[in-house]
């Protein structure tokens, strides 16, 4: 694995205006804090995932880097450039370079294919726009992307009605691959298929990665597949990450207790199994009015030795590119 | 990447993907196709279709139709021939003049179905590209559309139409352009609902996915608009138009009725106006007219509800 | 001496009769319940398990039609029952929660007012004890602050307290067979956690419960039976401990392989080829045949029956008896 930086994200803040309408000028009511001064750099060529309950602003982060929504402040670079700056500069040149290097597969195979187009439209979209392939040979890429995901050339002709979820989810995967990007970010990719289905696609991700090398950011509240899935993974809580680690060494050794409970929650397929589980009282509180000091700490069991109503923890190194914020973990 | 997680293509491969019966079968089916098969099997809908085909039919063919040319006194060669009642030879009876009624019904087929279809494209083009700009670009264009639409909205229609022709006609006593005038003014004047109802189709089209895949994929505003948007909210316009035409067609009837329609063209409005004079000794000289208009109405209502049912993405399944 | 059965099915069958065809959704499926037992219907979507629980309360959406077989509850075929009698057992025999709780609250109702209506529909209580028992039940669902909460609307409460309210109703008029289904498929894990382990108390209160869900994880910890269905049929029935440890089914083995684990050292979950079927027109014989990867020619021929292959363990696989000499226990 090349040590190389493809992404990084730089104080990323993200938060939505609450409104209530006026006749013609909305006023603002209060602040969604989606996401709060988020950084970290994902490499080349690897799986970054990104993990939280929802809410958590994983999500709006993705969005953020996307420009789907721009972010509030802060920077991101891809490959050393700013793209805010592409962004604002409204050059519709390098707009379309970028937007071919980036690309999104979505949570809902159902809502993400547009149901009066045929495959071979959806899939052939990005040609037209990006004219990167000369048009004879539209439809030899068309069935190559076909089979690249697992599907047949005669299901060019066909409406995404027709198609399962799982097939769906391989539709919008050849779209996505169709301007060959450098980065994908799968939001929740697998969570409305069935479990039969799931590891279809995930291996589909896989296979795709090794052959092309693109780098996946991969947003997931299922620790199931991150776990198979990523090679690093970001813990998000209330639009801020507490815990950034190796897979292995996070599923390992979880050191914020809401990491260690995050992980215990999760129903294990084992009658005998006696591992006791960690049960956070209380729910994620609003995002409108995040709690002081660490965000966690209403629900967490050290907050008061730690004092944790008052002190913000930072993210700090632990070692072996172990990162977390948490007051009760000290270098 | 881990030695242990490699696989080969063999696994994808192996995949037999969803089979259907019809595995040959390499066209797809467009969900226009699966519309028209639901639409069939609603007979009211096909009863609407066929009403609404008769009487373009009626409309296109009407000098074979029509017993007798168009506005042929039957009093100008026989005596006491003005208001006869239904024979065989005047199957509808025969008007204050002397004309049958059913060979001007069947003349006035045509200019009815022209004020009907005229002011609804009129009315359609205006609220289309005023609803799917308004609904997609949002902000400030949006917010000025919606106030103008709305302003058209207040508007007591049915007053100022009839204000506008009087005036129109008082200009021109021999009509300007006649029937056109009528049917650019009613297609001016009702565009306003269907621009909201279109504005708000857009607005839950544009929350989907793929349109944001678009986005992602770095399509232009209006290759969104006309590729993704428009064909989402068709089967919407679709059944505006047919309704739309409906609404068109009784407001000219009623604006013949109360004396301010074309005097030069046959409509069925107009024949029922000078119908009411006498009521109740002639009664059919009204009642086959209103017959024909109350039938072509509901024959578009009940297209129109029956594309409604074929087209909702909400009933599929 | 045999457990005494609260529930038994006998060949339900239900098909929804759309326009593009006849959806075989429950096709003939056959299961009992004890006493005081937690039954989990295990599959994934399609497989039939929710229309199952909507023919017991025969709540079936059109177009769907219960076209044969018997739903015997304490001795008495529900399916023969008229409506007025299926009214008073709804509810207070047999109670559901659904898997979306914000849909089955209302939301212009106070939860005071939705409550205490069910308690008092179902019991001849005044208004006051109905609220003193509604409060009870909150309290037994694990709400804090009751006295407090029990005024809120819907819209101020979030996902896991609705659930918590969806099952302090389902509860309140001591059914004696709860229906679940999927309640925590909606949530998030810390919350599902919570939930699960509500549910594991609820057990000690000796009713009977069917818990659907599509996570082998979420059976696992409180079911004490499975039953494990696949486009409309049943494929096997046993202990979780059989089906976890012994599975015989190419189904229920594939199903538990397939899902990746936190705390399963598997780098690799199994893939199961294709797609679930079209229960229009479903494969022939066995349903799963096609993607299954011990399918034999007859299978395709022969609809397989339940049989029962050791005491308490039933299959419905022809090569049943095969896979029971060679069987090796899964690893978790």
């Amino acid at each position: 694995m090349s040590a190389e930086i493809i992404l990084e994200v730089k104080n990323l803040v993200k938060h939505y205006p609450l409104t209530s309408r006026g006749i013609f000028l909305k006023k603002e009511v209060g602040v969604v804090h989606a996401v709060d001064n988020v950084s970290f750099s994902v490499r080349k060529g690897e799986t970054f995932g990104l993990v939280g309950e929802s809410g958590c602003g994983k999500t709006s982060t993705a969005r953020a880097i996307l420009y789907l929504d721009p972010p509030t402040s802060g920077e991101i670079y891809f490959e050393g450039q700013e793209i805010g700056r592409i962004f604002k500069s409204k050059n519709h040149q390098d707009l379309l370079k970028l937007r071919r290097k980036m690309q999104y597969v979505f949570q809902n195979p159902y809502a993400s294919l547009d149901p009066r187009m045929t495959v071979a439209d959806i899939i052939m979209e990005p040609f037209v726009i990006h004219k990167h392939v000369p048009k004879e040979k539209w439809h030899n890429r068309l069935y190559e992307l076909l089979e690249l995901v697992g599907l047949e050339e005669y299901h060019a002709e066909r409406y995404p009605h027709e198609f399962s979820g799982g097939q769906r989810q391989r539709i919008c995967i050849a779209r996505a691959l169709a301007v060959e990007p450098k980065l994908l970010i799968a939001d929740e990719p697998v969570a409305s298929l069935d479990v039969s289905v799931r590891a279809q696609i995930l291996n589909l991700l896989q296979e795709l990665q090794q052959k092309f090398g693109i780098t996946y950011l991969y947003i997931s509240h299922d620790l199931s597949t991150v776990r198979h899935i990523c090679h690093r993974v970001a813990v998000m809580y209330l639009g801020k990450f507490v815990e950034i680690a190796e897979t292995s060494e996070l599923f390992n050794s979880p050191l914020h207790p809401y990491t260690q409970a995050l992980l215990s929650a999760i129903p294990v397929p084992d009658p005998e199994n006696k591992r006791s589980r960690i049960v956070l009282p209380g729910e994620v509180p609003s995002p409108i009015n995040p709690p002081k000091g660490c965000r966690f700490h209403p629900r967490c069991i050290y907050a008061k030795k730690h004092n944790c109503v008052e002190n913000v923890p930072e993210l700090v190194d632990v070692g072996k590119g172990h990162w977390v914020a948490c007051n009760k973990v000290k270098r | 990447m881990k030695a242990g997680r490699k696989i080969g293509t063999a696994d994808v491969m192996k995949e037999k993907l969803l089979e259907t019966p019809d595995k040959r079968r390499t066209d797809g089916v467009s969900q226009w196709s699966i519309a028209w098969r639901r639409f069939k099997k609603n007979k009211a809908a096909l009863a609407g279709l066929i009403i609404v085909g008769a009487i373009i039919f009626i409309a296109l063919f009407s000098p074979i139709i029509a017993r007798y040319p168009l506005n042929y006194l039957a009093s100008f060669k026989e005596e006491n021939k003005i208001r006869v009642p239904p024979s065989s030879k005047y199957w509808f009876g025969t008007d204050y003049i002397g004309r049958d009624v059913f060979s001007q019904i069947v003349y006035g087929a045509g200019n009815v179905l022209y004020v009907g279809f005229g002011a609804a494209a009129i009315a359609m083009i205006l609220s289309i590209t005023i609803g799917i700009t308004s609904g997609y670009l949002g902000g400030l264009v949006d917010n000025i559309l919606m106030r103008v639409t709305e302003i058209f909205l207040v508007i007591p229609f049915l007053l100022i139409l009839l204000v506008f022709l009087r005036v129109a006609m008082t200009i021109a006593p021999s009509g300007v352009g006649g029937l056109t005038t009528v049917t650019l003014m009613i297609g001016l004047f009702s565009w306003a609902p269907n621009a909201r109802i279109i504005r708000g189709e857009v607005l839950r089209v544009k929350q989907n996915e793929y349109i944001e895949a678009a986005v992602a994929l770095g399509a232009s505003k209006w290759r969104i608009m006309f590729r993704h948007v428009l064909p989402n909210v068709l089967h919407v316009i679709i059944v505006l138009t047919t309704l739309q035409i409906a609404t068109a067609i009784l407001v000219e009837a009623g604006v013949s009725f109360l004396g301010f329609g074309d005097p030069n063209s046959v409509t069925w409005g107009q024949q029922l106006q000078m119908a009411s004079e006498a009521v109740k000794e002639a009664w059919w000289e009204g009642i086959f007219p209103g017959l024909f208009i109350t039938l072509l109405v509901l024959g578009f209502n009940l297209l129109g509800n029956g594309l409604r049912d074929a087209l909702d993405p909400r009933l599929r399944e | 001496m045999a457990p005494r059965e609260i529930l038994k099915i006998e060949n339900l069958t239900t098909y929804f009769y759309t326009w593009a065809g006849v959806v075989k959704a429950v096709d003939g499926i056959s299961l009992d319940v004890r006493e005081g037992e937690t039954l989990g219907l295990v599959g994934e979507s399609g497989s039939g398990k929710s229309v199952t629980a909507l023919s017991i309360l025969r709540i079936v959406p059109m177009p769907g039609r219960i076209i044969g077989g018997k739903i015997i509850y304490k001795g008495e075929n529900l399916l023969e029952k008229t409506e007025d009698e299926m009214q008073q057992i709804r509810g207070k025999e047999i109670a559901y929660i659904s898997q979306d709780p914000a849909t089955s609250l209302n939301p212009v109702f106070s939860i005071a007012d939705q409550l205490t209506e069910v308690i008092r529909r179902h019991q001849n209580v005044t208004k006051e004890e109905a609220l003193k028992k509604a409060i009870e039940l909150f309290r037994l669902v694990e709400i804090a602050d009751p006295e407090i909460k029990i005024w809120n609307y819907p819209h101020q409460l979030s996902g896991g307290m609705k659930q918590r309210i969806a099952i302090a109703r389902a509860l309140s008029c001591q059914p004696n067979l709860l229906l679940a289904d999927e309640p925590t498929t909606n949530l998030d894990v810390t919350i599902q956690a919570q939930i699960l382990e509500l549910m594991k108390n609820l057990k000690k209160l000796g009713m009977s419960m069917i818990l659907i869900t599509h996570d082998m994880g979420v059976v696992a910890g409180v079911a004490d039976r499975i039953n494990v269905m696949y486009a409309g049929r049943v494929c096997e029935v046993a202990s979780t401990k059989t089906i976890f440890r012994n599975p015989v089914h190419p189904y229920s083995r594939a199903l538990l392989e397939a899902v990746s684990h936190v705390t399963v050292k598997r780098v690799q979950p199994k893939i199961i080829p294709g797609a679930i079927p079209n229960l229009i027109s479903p494969p022939s014989g066995c349903r799963f045949h096609p993607r299954c990867d011990f399918a034999a020619a007859e299978c395709a021929a022969v609809v397989p029956q339940l049989v029962e292959i050791e005491p308490e363990h039933y299959v419905a696989c022809i090569r049943a008896k095969e896979f029971m000499e060679n069987v090796k226990e899964v690893k978790l």
